[in-house]
């Protein structure tokens, strides 16, 4: 008798679900119960694609100048135009997808995994650890989230590795404060007290029981998370101090001179935002349906 | 009720001096100091003059000299000087304060002025083509970067009318007419983001209470479907949108940089990025100090407003 | 009846007439009255302290409230040592072989509290600024100091009368001294005062300044000037977002733009949407240039050096970067922008003005001189300021530098640490601009090519050419130091010293209702605002 996965939420009676016998039937019963999310799905495996077969799916070299085709519209040699130094747009967007989906899912999982730990921990142990703990995150949640990235960022400085680092310190505490929750209902459940009954060591109960029954507000954490990490990462772009040159990312393809120069060439504002807008989109649409479908409270509507 | 407030003023005391220790260790992680920025506006650098300085800005003491002398001067309500522009920090940040909050304001009733209704509309039509529309516009509201959307209005704006928003603060009293549009743009490009958030909050939480127990003994008392919704399910189901309204609110407090930045509005944000840019550690630690008890007393007031709301909540003993 | 005497008179009145017409009658009559509203880029980064930056930032909203001793004419647009007038100073003369350099100044002049101007303001303002050992007061930060390295002495004879006492011959120092960044203090001030608020004896008293947000001026009534300014007021408006400005000038919120800050394709732009603005391209005494340490390998090798300046296409780069916004010239600015730089067909032969594909060969030969080639690269790490400028510009080199088999990483270094990062030599190569105050090759060469200045930043120390630079600061014949100023020039290319990619041009635009304001090949020397009119 396995532990099937047990999702529960606020108190309300845990609902065992007896485990899939075909993982194709569960997403094939998704897609078709929540084409929304089956929508969302569908953009972020493009976009993986995307980031994973970049070389391919680009037409020219990201960061070669073409001194003679500034500012070009879209056409048929440039997909989506040139910038103002003869870059392909189009290129650009689509290596760009690397930057902002490595970063995104990077932050996010950092971000997650480490306030999921603290968060499992810290409800688990309850008492004054997690009254003590709950007090350390109030502090870095009290920062305004772009100040604090800024001001790490500015601490770290930039570099790929620094911007991932500084996107998954505010995502933290967020992260902490879901799974803790989660926790404390999982907490009262009886195979736990069972399990401390059985004799085994609390570590071993949180790690190897409670924690598998987190992944369901994990999951829809991480997606959450995902939409919001990308539009830090674009917004610090904007502001000079995201991912360096010469990664084309999508924020900054929208500060170095795209307001400047967009009545003369719109589509240096248009398509790096378009994409941004999509990326996050299909990631809340995602989220929102794996929310819809592991979220009990929610079930049948 | 009064130990409840107590315990949380308490609690909240100790954040604050929590988040004090975080910002002034945080700030000088960050390499490079205010001496540093004032050489590279004179495009060289002289160490014996950086020595000087820092001397007389008392930055050459150690670290846990200068951080009691900070928690000294908040203490006896000194907010001490910018070290940009050597005015005591309170005069600078006063002026900031209605422009932010107006512009948070506005977005705020903006917000709830969208979301709410949208959110009630979609949860009772539930999963109809209505409903679906509603969320995806709401949801595309929350994928677009906030930056974007403001360039998009401004140079819609310089396109189409040939006119952008005035560049510096009009007040209420000099010009009614510019002072609204001023804020009217800003706030609708923020409120539509947060209008999105509201009404995914008043949908979800309206669904969840809509087939609460008490509802369906409403019901079975025979009044009508719309008086059930509007009295009982709406006051129930605002508790966690009165919390986002919370969050929202104290967010934009010190959040809305690239909006301030993009529609030149002179507030706390767009003041506070470039304090940090400048090193500017009075005014970066006065300024996210400042933010951190709005949202506190924000988070406060959005408690004690669940116990109006909810008579099920009660505190204390 | 008429008289042949009758038609005589009203013959040579009529002759009279048209000859004062001729000869000077202003085309429009100047109004006064209104404010003219302006934007910077950034708020002021340290008040009116000009003193104490070396920014156009500082420069260009301080001019109006302080005068000069002497000023290039704000109505003429080549600045040169025949355009120079008085302003503090009445008239002046150059003495015992341009070794001592005699003001008599104007007497009818007050600061703007009231209190009157005298020589002793002039000898407090440049014993500061050459730090003289019996100053009274230091400044906390000097840039300038090596502009009066070579004075000895600066004494106040009499109330209105000061003489600078230099050790050597220096021509240049006139030229220096009408520069935008010379202005005079009030001795009677505390010099730190400037960094808070302005007491000047110029054209304009500060009204107020909203930090972050705007700064206002008002017309100064007892101005020496009378007449002047014909504004009756200014306001700066800080606007930090590029496109935001761009906008803002387009609408016409803003009338005038912030120097330096509108590029050939904003400038496109903006007169396809508003035809009627007034558009002057003009040379802004700002250059992109490539720094190369020469104190650590690979650069201290001047083939090595040489290659990078081969491999960069200047041609292209002024194409890229600057759409043509930009033009090709060596250490000094090039005509018609400046009077000293190198001729079109001096140019040609230097590295990156031949044909794209025989200077990346020639780039490429010389790496392989050194023992570097495609299949093993030298890698470096280019470092650049964090801003959108130097950035874009960064990336068009580095995108150059790959096709000669140099592969370059960019670093990009947060402002705070720009200078000193540069001034310490914790780089390998970096990307940089360099602004001059004035068009002249002893403000030029003594900052940026003397040993062990501190914005020498490629550490290059040439005895030769120290010797040269001296030479040409003491020669009074304009036609020799032309000749010898050129020389330099060309020497600096071929070591590859600090190689000069391109001179950026602005596209100065107003409003056309703004009279008066006319640029000048130094962005830094024409803010005054005193001719300014409005035409409403």
């Amino acid at each position: 008798m396995g532990t099937s996965p047990v999702t529960v939420a606020h108190g309300e009676q845990p609902v065992a679900r007896p485990a899939p016998r075909w993982v194709g039937g569960t997403v094939w019963r998704f897609a078709r119960k929540k084409p929304l999310g089956a929508a969302g799905a569908l953009i972020m495996g493009a976009m993986v694609a995307t980031a994973l077969l970049a070389n391919l799916f680009a037409t020219h070299d990201p960061i070669a100048t073409e001194a003679a085709r500034t500012l070009a519209r879209p056409g048929a040699d440039h997909w989506l135009g040139t910038d103002n130094l003869g870059r392909d747009i189009y290129s650009r967007i689509v290596h760009g997808a690397r930057v902002s989906l490595i970063v995104g899912v990077a932050s996010t999982l950092l971000g997650s995994a480490l306030g999921g730990v603290i968060g499992l921990l810290s409800g688990y142990a309850g008492g004054k650890v997690d009254l003590v703990t709950q007090r350390i995150l109030d502090i870095l949640q009290g920062l305004p989230l772009l100040v604090l990235a800024l001001v790490m960022s500015a601490a770290l400085g930039p570099s790929l590795t620094n911007v991932v680092i500084a996107i998954s310190v505010p995502i933290i505490p967020r992260a902490a404060r879901v799974i803790r929750s989660s926790v404390l209902a999982i907490r009262e459940m009886q195979y736990v007290e069972a399990a401390r009954a059985v004799g085994l060591r609390h570590l071993r109960i949180a790690f190897r029981h409670v924690l598998p029954n987190t992944m369901g507000p994990f999951i829809v954490l991480c997606t959450a998370q995902l939409g919001s990490a990308i539009l830090v990462e674009a917004a610090l772009s904007f502001l000079g101090l995201g991912v360096p040159e010469p990664y084309p990312s999508w924020g900054r393809m929208l500060s170095l001179s795209a307001a400047e120069y967009a009545q003369k060439a719109p589509h240096l504002v248009l398509f790096p935002g378009l994409a941004i807008s999509l990326a996050v989109f299909g990631s809340n649409l995602l989220g929102d349906a794996l929310r819809d479908t592991l979220d009990p409270r929610l079930r049948g509507a | 009720m009064k130990t409840y407030l107590l315990q949380r003023i308490a609690i909240a005391l100790l954040t604050l001096f929590g988040m004090s220790i975080v910002i002034f260790g945080l700030l000088r992680l960050a390499p490079g100091d205010i001496v540093d920025i004032l050489f590279a506006a004179a495009g060289y650098v002289d160490v014996k003059q950086k020595q000087a300085i820092l001397k007389e800005l008392g930055m050459d003491r150690p670290y846990w000299v200068q951080y009691l002398e900070w928690l000294w001067q908040i203490v006896t309500g000194d907010l001490g000087k910018s070290y940009r522009y050597e005015l005591p920090a309170w005069e600078l940040i006063k002026p900031l304060l209605p422009v932010t909050l107006e512009l948070a304001g506005l977005a705020i009733v903006i917000s709830v002025l969208l979301g709410v209704p949208t959110g009630v509309i979609s949860a009772v039509r539930q999963d109809s083509g209505l409903d679906y529309v509603l969320r995806l516009l709401s949801l595309a509201g929350l994928s677009m970067p906030s930056f974007w959307l403001a360039m998009v209005i401004i140079l819609g704006c310089v396109a189409w009318f040939g006119w952008i928003p005035p560049m510096t603060y009009v007040g209420p009293r000099e010009n009614l007419r510019l002072h609204a549009l001023q804020f009217l743009l800003p706030a609708l490009a923020v409120g539509y983001r947060s209008s999105a958030l509201i009404m995914r909050i008043t949908r979800s939480a309206l669904l969840e209470v809509l087939r609460e127990d008490y509802i369906r003994t409403a019901e079975a008392k025979g009044q009508t479907t719309r008086v059930v919704v509007w009295r009982h399910a709406l006051r129930n189901a605002m508790l966690p949108v009165v919390t986002v309204i919370g969050i929202e609110f104290a967010f934009m407090i010190g959040g809305l940089v690239v909006t301030e930045t993009v529609f030149n509005l002179p507030g706390v944000a767009r003041f506070l990025v470039e304090a940090i840019q400048w090193r500017d550690y009075p005014m970066v630690q006065n300024l996210v100090m400042f933010i951190a008890i709005v949202v506190i007393l924000s988070n406060l007031a959005v408690d004690l407003l669940y116990g109006v709301l909810d008579p099920r909540v009660r505190y204390g003993d | 009846m008429i008289r042949v005497q009758h038609l005589a008179l009203v013959g040579s009145a009529v002759l009279a007439f048209t000859a004062i017409l001729v000869a000077g009658a202003p085309a429009e009559a100047s109004k006064p009255g209104g404010v003219l509203t302006l934007t910077l880029r950034e708020d002021l980064p340290q008040g009116f302290a000009v003193h104490e930056t070396s920014t156009i930032s500082s420069v260009w909203p301080v001019m109006p409230c302080l005068n000069n001793l002497v000023l290039f004419d704000p109505l003429k647009a080549t600045e040169s040592p025949d355009t120079v007038i008085g302003e503090l100073a009445e008239k002046w003369s150059w003495q015992d072989g341009y070794r001592n350099l005699v003001f008599f100044l104007r007497k009818d002049v007050k600061w703007h509290d009231g209190k009157p101007f005298t020589s002793k303001d002039v000898k407090y303002t440049f014993d500061i600024l050459r730090e003289a050992p019996d100053s009274p007061v230091k400044l906390r930060i000097n840039p300038r100091n090596d502009w009066y390295a070579n004075v000895e002495a600066v004494e106040a004879a009499d109330p209105h009368t000061v003489i600078f006492r230099l050790k050597r011959p220096q021509p240049s120092l006139l030229l220096m001294l009408a520069s935008g960044y010379s202005p005079v203090y009030a001795a009677h001030v505390p010099a730190a005062n400037y960094r808070t608020s302005c007491i000047g004896t110029g054209p304009f008293k500060v009204k107020e300044w909203r930090k972050g947000e705007f700064l206002e001026y008002v017309r100064n009534p007892d101005y020496f000037v009378k007449g002047r300014p014909y504004l009756d007021g200014l306001k700066y408006v800080v606007i930090k977002e590029p496109g935001t400005r761009i906008a803002a000038l387009q609408t016409g919120q803003v009338e005038v733009s912030f120097p330096n800050e509108v590029s050939k394709t904003n400038a496109d732009q903006l007169k396809a949407a508003v035809p009627k603005l007034v558009i002057t391209p003009y040379s802004t005494n700002v250059n992109d240039n490539v720094i190369m340490n020469i104190k650590k390998p690979p650069f201290d090798n001047v083939k090595v050096r040489l290659a990078v300046s081969h491999g960069i296409d200047r041609r292209a780069l002024i194409q890229a970067v600057h759409q043509g916004g930009a033009v090709a010239g060596a250490a000094m600015a090039p005509k018609p922008y400046g009077v000293w730089g190198l001729l079109e067909g001096d140019l040609n032969g230097q590295p990156g003005y031949g044909k794209a594909a025989d200077d990346k060969a020639k780039a490429r030969k010389l790496l392989a001189e050194t023992g570097f080639s495609p299949q093993s690269p030298l890698k470096v790490e280019m470092v650049t300021r964090n801003i959108a400028i130097y950035v874009t510009m960064a990336s068009f080199v580095i995108s150059e530098l790959k096709q000669i088999g140099i592969e370059a990483t960019l670093k990009q270094i947060e402002t705070a640490q720009w200078h000193a990062t540069a001034t310490r030599g914790d780089y390998q190569i970096g990307a940089n601009l360099t602004g001059i105050g004035p068009d002249d090759p002893d403000a030029n060469f003594y900052e940026n090519f003397i040993c062990g200045s501190p914005r020498n930043y490629s550490f290059y120390c040439n005895e030769q050419v120290v010797a040269q630079i001296h030479q040409q600061s003491q020669e009074l014949d304009p036609k020799k130091r032309l000749a010898q100023v050129q020389a330099i020039q060309k020497k600096l290319e071929e070591e590859a010293a600090r190689p000069l990619l391109d001179w950026r041009l602005d596209y100065f635009t107003v409003w056309p209702h703004v009279k008066n304001l006319i640029p000048h090949q130094s962005i830094y020397n024409f803010g005054r605002m005193q001719e300014v009119w409005l035409d409403k």
